[in-house]
């Protein structure tokens, strides 16, 4: 998090320690409605800001994925505080997603039980066609962000329990990750 | 019938706002649909298109009225890319 600005580093900090003295009600959105409005915001920052054209579509697209993906999942399963933590930083050029819901594992473990620790969990969330919402027939999502993260050079760091999966340069690889986040955490450079 | 997806909103991102486009469309849009007619998707003036909200929309549309069903051509590149998504998750 060297570089990151405080909000970013408090949206981290919430991640992994579910402590409420990290939140911050500028950032957090409690419920889909606040995040969606806060979505239709960051458009309009975008293009007063930015000349970057089409990417700034596909970024918000990766980010509604993502957003989405945290009340598709959690509903009635936050481990505290139901919502999550969106900051977009246009100085450091960083966009935090956070949320303590269940984590990707718990999440999968219903469709795919044969799944036994993190790394596995958030590869096949990444680059496989499935979901967590079993029998639904759904979970493309993430591949669409992954696909978008790739196919424009920018940057993912994706964390679920003891798992991270990178997206740098166009190189995807999960590693074990030495802090432990209880939910989900998205960084996206861009 | 063309269905303009801008009067849905600009940013098309959600499950559940897809879902409830659905049940929209089928009640006062495709009910005036007569039965040869065909539907045309219309993606201009959308910010915005992910695949949950079109899962939940253009999926059941074109597996309820199939060839029937035709998507005009789209710049935008989160619709290319949603549609490319979607239609390789429709052959699996």
């Amino acid at each position: 998090m060297e570089g990151s600005s405080s909000n970013i580093k408090n949206a981290w900090q919430w991640a992994v320690t579910g402590e409420k003295v990290f939140l911050s009600t500028d950032y957090f959105c409690p419920t889909r409605d606040v995040f969606q409005a806060r979505l239709d915001r960051l458009l309009k920052d975008f293009e007063k800001r930015l000349t970057i054209g089409n990417l700034t579509y596909l970024l918000l697209a990766a980010i509604g994925e993502i957003g989405n993906n945290s009340f598709d999942h959690n509903m009635g399963g936050w481990r505290d505080v139901p919502g999550l933590y969106f900051v977009t930083d246009f100085q450091t050029k960083e966009i935090i997603l956070a949320d303590r819901g269940r984590g990707i594992l718990e999440t999968l473990r219903r469709a795919r039980p044969e799944i036994r620790d993190d790394q596995k969990a958030i590869d096949v969330a990444l680059t496989e066609m499935v979901s967590g919402r079993f029998p639904e027939q759904r979970g493309n999502g993430l591949k669409y962000v992954k696909k978008i993260i790739e196919d424009n050079n920018l940057n993912l760091k994706f964390f679920s329990g003891q798992a991270m999966a990178e997206i740098k340069q166009k190189k995807f690889e999960v590693l074990s990750s030495k802090i432990s986040v209880p939910g989900t955490v998205a960084i996206i450079n861009f | 019938m063309r269905i303009e997806l801008k009067k849905f909103g600009n940013i098309l991102t959600s499950r559940p706002a897809g879902k409830d486009a659905w049940s929209s469309a089928q009640a006062y849009i495709l009910s005036d649909l007569n039965s040869v007619e065909n539907i045309e998707v219309d993606f201009s003036g959308l910010a915005v298109l992910s695949p949950s909200w079109a899962d939940e929309f253009l999926t059941p549309l074109k597996s309820k009225y199939t060839d029937r069903v035709k998507f005009l051509p789209s710049d935008n590149p989160t619709v290319k890319a949603t549609l490319e998504i979607i239609e390789k998750q429709r052959q699996e």
